[in-house]
């Protein structure tokens, strides 16, 4: 299940995570809050990101 | 979790402004050209809440103009509270119109937690 979570500060800053996306999926996910919300100050690609992202390339390689 | 994006809230839309006062039960926005010490300005003017003078968001540009002379005419936890309700109210207009649902949880050091279900699986 995709989810995103945005949390607000206190102070108005927002934070924007994607959760359950594989590979850029979750750059197009959440651009439609970025560009809603302001200006991106950080972004902080994870783990899953570029695991997934390999393993698409590995598999294009084998057809 | 796959990224992680932080963002400098702009107010940059009237709906999601008129959303927020109602959310904070300030008086609702008005449109238009008003005073401020330092001179006038044009814009969404808000009134928030103990503050000698109003804000004007310039939604074109995303910036606002504001007198509050080192919070001596306004505290400046008050703007906070209205860059995070606008902030709020805008990210569920937003979504809304993505097709999504939409559910908020305060968080215990103030911030609220927005969670939008984009559904479909991984």
């Amino acid at each position: 299940m995709t989810k995103i979570e945005v949390v607000i500060s206190p102070t108005g800053e927002t934070r924007i995570t994607t959760l359950g996306y594989s590979g850029s999926d979750c750059q197009t996910a959440s651009r439609f809050l970025e560009n809603a919300l302001g200006i991106r100050e950080k972004e902080t690609l994870t783990s899953e990101f570029h695991t997934s992202a390999q393993q698409q390339s590995q598999t294009e390689e084998g057809i | 979790m796959s990224h992680i994006v932080e963002i400098r809230t702009q107010v940059k839309d009237a709906v999601a402004v008129e959303a927020a006062c109602r959310r904070l039960h300030l008086a609702a926005p008005t449109y238009g050209s008003t005073q401020l010490y330092s001179g006038t300005a044009s814009g969404v003017i808000v009134q928030l809440r103990d503050w000698r003078y109003p804000i004007v968001f310039n939604t074109a540009a995303g910036n606002a103009k504001f007198d509050n002379f080192n919070e001596r005419w306004g505290k400046q936890r008050e703007l906070d509270k209205f860059l995070q309700a606008y902030a709020c109210e805008k990210c569920k207009i937003e979504s809304r119109r993505q097709g999504h649902t939409v559910t908020e949880q305060p968080l215990a050091d103030g911030s609220i937690k927005m969670t939008i279900n984009t559904g479909g699986a991984a």
